[in-house]
C-alpha cells in the first residue's frame, strides 16, 4: 500500500480551503473502487506553528503527521525543505520511536501558493522526484492515477500518469470540491525533527496588504475591472459587488499598466491565475492575455458595451451594457438576496 | 560580480496550438521569443551590470531552440550567451533542464543567478528554484524589488495577502516577477550585433548533466469548450435582475 500525502497550509487560525479540497479528493480516490488509488492511505502533513491546528484534521485523513522542531517556526523554506525531504524521501517517519512507519509517499498534493512555488521545486530537485504545478485535476479515469494541467496558457491540456512516483503535484484552488465525507479514524503521529540548518534567507519585514480581505487566487468569486471602468473613481463599484458576493477584486493588465491598480491584483498571463466559481469581467475586452488568467473559472459573466468584445466568447452570461450602471444594479440584486 | 540569467525560449502568446495524432502531440505555430519573465531578469542583470560592473551571461536550454531567446538577451545587453543544445532536451523533464542549466552556471561561474518566476508556456515555475537546490545556494522566488550592498541583497516579494522584505547573501538564485524592472526595447545597433553573434553551444554530456525521465504522457486534449454564451440586453435594473436569477437558479453559483 502506498500513500497519498497532502501538504497542509494554514493561514491564521485554520488551514486554507485548498487543504480541505485536496484531502477530500485524496479520500475520494482512496475510497474509489477499481482504480490504483483505491486503498491508499491518506496522510496529512502539517509543520511548525501550523501543527497546532492539527485537531482540525480529525476525520480528514487516515494519518496526521506533525513535524515540529527548532527552525520550523516561523516558516523558512530552507528548514522546511530539509525536514520535508527527509520525511518524504525516507518513506518512513525516520523516527522509529514515533510509531508505525508512514507508507511510501507516491503522490504528494500541494495547493498552489507562493509557498508551494518555493518549496515544491526545491523538494523535487532534492529528492529526485517528479514535479507538476498548476494542475487542475487528479483522476483515476483509466484506472491509473493521473494529473491534468493546462499547457500553453490553457490552449491545451496535458494528462500525465503518476506511475510509481514520487510525484509532487500542486493544484489550483477550487480544483476539487471539499464536500467528500470525512469521518476517517485518524491516527496522529508527532515527529520532532532534528534541528534544521539556520535559514540562509532572513525575513526583515512583512506588510499585510490592507485591501486584500479575501485572497485573489483562492476567492470563490472574483470581480475584475478593466478600462471600461473608466478609472479608479469607479473601482468602488467592483468592491461593493465583491463584498456582496464575499469575493475579491481583480484588474486587467491595462488598468495595472496605467498605474491605477497594484500588480498583485492583476489577473492574466503576467499577473495572477484565478479559478473561482464565479468570475465577473466588468469593462474588460478579453485580450488573450487576460483570458489565460481566468479561463478555468466555473461560471463567467462578462459586462461590456461592445457586443463584439472577445470576452463574450469566453463567457457563460454576457451583458451588453455599461459596467458603471450594471454593476451597482447587480450589487443591489445580490444584497436583496 | 558574475550574473547568469536563465533565458527560456517560448512560443508567442498568440501562437496557434493544435492537438494532433489523436492527442499524442501538440502542433504549435513557430512564433517564438524570450519568455516575458526572463526578459525582466535580463533587464535586471543589465541594470546591475551598468551600476556595478557585473558581467552578464545568458544561458538557454533546448533541442534546436533557444537561439531567438539568446539573441534577444544579447540585444538587451548581455555580454555572452551559452546554449545547451541537445536532442535529449526535447520534451525533457524540468529537472533535466534544471540540471543542464545548473551545470552550465557552475562551469561558467556565478555570484547571482536570475530567472523569470515562470515561463509563459507551461507556467510551471520549477526550473529556477530547482537550479538553486542543485547549486546548493539560497533562493527567493517572485522578486519585485532588489537592492544590492556588496554581496548582500535586500529583496521584496508578494506573498498571499501582503509583501515581504528579505535579506539574502550571494551566491543566490532569484526568480523575478513583473514590476522588478521594465525590459528595455533594444537599440537597432544592438539587434544587428545580436543577429550576427556566434552562439556557443554545449551538450548535456559535455556539461556532465544527467537526464531525468519525464512523467508518462497519457495525452493532450483541447481546452474544454464553454456552453454558448447567454446574452442579456435591456435596462441595467432588468438585466441585473435576470442575471441574478440565472446565477442563482441555473448556474447555482450564488
Amino acid at each position: 500500500m502506498s500513500a497519498i500525502v497532502v501538504m497542509c497550509e494554514a493561514r491564521g487560525d485554520d488551514y486554507r480551503p485548498a487543504t480541505y479540497e485536496l484531502l477530500a479528493q485524496a479520500r475520494r480516490l482512496a475510497a474509489g473502487g477499481g482504480g490504483e488509488a483505491a486503498g491508499n492511505e491518506v496522510v496529512a502533513v502539517t509543520l511548525g506553528d501550523e501543527a497546532g491546528l492539527k485537531s482540525r484534521l480529525n476525520g480528514q485523513a487516515n494519518r496526521v503527521v506533525t513535524l515540529t522542531g527548532d527552525g520550523l517556526a516561523p516558516y523558512s523554506a530552507d528548514a522546511w525543505v530539509d525536514v520535508l525531504a527527509a520525511f518524504l524521501g525516507a518513506g518512513t517517519s525516520g523516527n522509529p520511536a514515533a510509531g508505525a512507519p508512514v507508507a511510501a509517499a507516491r503522490l504528494v498534493l500541494f495547493g498552489e501558493s507562493a509557498r508551494t512555488r518555493e518549496l515544491l521545486p526545491r523538494l523535487a530537485a532534492r529528492m529526485g522526484a517528479w514535479a507538476v504545478t498548476n494542475a487542475v485535476d487528479l483522476t483515476t479515469d483509466t484506472g491509473n492515477i493521473a494529473v491534468r494541467r493546462p499547457v500553453l496558457g490553457g490552449k491545451a491540456y496535458a494528462v500525465h500518469a503518476v506511475g510509481e512516483g514520487p510525484v509532487l503535484a500542486a493544484f489550483r484552488p477550487h480544483s476539487f470540491g471539499a464536500d467528500a465525507v470525512g469521518g476517517l479514524a485518524t491516527v496522529t503521529e508527532e515527529i520532532v525533527a532534528a534541528p534544521a540548518a539556520p535559514p540562509r534567507v532572513t525575513v526583515l519585514a512583512t506588510e499585510i496588504g490592507a485591501a486584500m480581505r479575501v485572497d485573489l487566487t483562492e476567492a470563490n468569486v472574483v470581480v475584475s475591472g478593466g478600462r471600461g471602468m473608466k478609472g479608479p473613481d469607479n473601482f468602488h463599484l467592483l468592491e461593493e459587488l465583491a463584498d456582496a458576493l464575499e469575493g475579491a477584486v481583480g484588474y486587467s493588465r491595462a488598468v495595472v499598466d496605467a498605474g491605477q491598480a497594484e500588480h498583485a491584483d492583476q489577473v492574466g498571463k503576467s499577473g495572477k491565475t484565478v479559478s473561482p466559481t464565479l468570475y465577473v469581467a466588468a469593462g474588460i475586452s478579453g485580450a488573450i492575455h487576460h483570458i489565460m488568467g481566468m479561463d478555468t473559472a466555473k461560471v463567467v459573466v462578462a459586462i461590456n458595451t461592445d457586443p463584439s468584445a472577445p470576452v463574450f466568447g469566453y463567457a457563460d452570461y454576457g451583458v451588453v451594457g455599461d459596467a458603471l450602471q450594471v454593476l451597482p444594479a447587480l450589487t443591489e440584486e445580490i444584497r436583496r438576496g | 560580480m558574475r550574473i547568469v540569467v536563465l533565458a527560456k525560449e517560448v512560443p508567442d502568446l498568440e501562437a496557434q496550438v493544435r492537438v494532433v495524432n489523436g492527442g499524442a502531440a501538440l502542433e504549435v505555430e513557430k512564433r517564438r521569443g524570450l519568455n516575458f519573465f526572463d526578459e525582466i531578469a535580463v533587464e535586471q542583470a543589465v541594470q546591475l551590470k551598468q551600476a556595478q560592473g557585473a558581467s552578464v551571461l545568458a544561458v538557454s536550454a533546448g533541442a534546436g531552440t533557444g537561439v531567438e531567446a539568446l539573441r534577444r538577451a544579447l540585444a538587451m545587453g548581455a555580454e555572452t550567451v551559452l546554449l545547451v543544445d541537445d536532442p535529449a532536451l526535447d520534451g525533457a523533464d524540468p529537472l533535466t533542464v534544471a540540471r543542464a542549466l545548473a551545470a552550465a552556471a557552475r562551469r561558467e561561474g556565478f555570484d547571482l543567478v536570475l530567472a523569470g518566476k515562470q515561463a509563459t508556456d507551461d507556467e510551471a515555475g520549477l526550473v529556477g528554484p530547482m537550479v538553486a537546490e542543485l547549486l546548493g545556494v539560497p533562493c527567493v522566488t517572485g522578486v519585485t524589488a532588489l537592492e544590492m550592498e556588496g554581496d548582500v541583497l535586500r529583496v521584496s516579494r508578494e506573498v498571499e495577502g501582503g509583501r515581504e522584505t528579505l535579506r539574502v547573501s550571494l551566491p543566490a538564485v532569484l526568480t523575478v516577477e513583473k514590476g522588478l524592472a521594465e525590459p528595455r526595447v533594444p537599440a537597432v545597433m544592438g539587434v544587428m550585433k545580436a543577429m550576427k553573434a556566434q552562439i556557443s553551444r554545449v551538450t548535456l554530456e559535455e556539461l556532465g548533466a544527467v537526464t531525468f525521465p519525464p512523467l508518462v504522457l497519457v495525452g493532450y486534449s483541447g481546452a474544454p469548450a464553454r456552453p454558448p454564451v447567454t446574452m442579456l440586453e435591456g435596462e441595467p435594473a432588468t438585466v441585473a435582475a435576470d442575471l441574478a436569477r440565472l446565477l442563482r437558479e441555473k448556474a447555482k453559483v450564488l
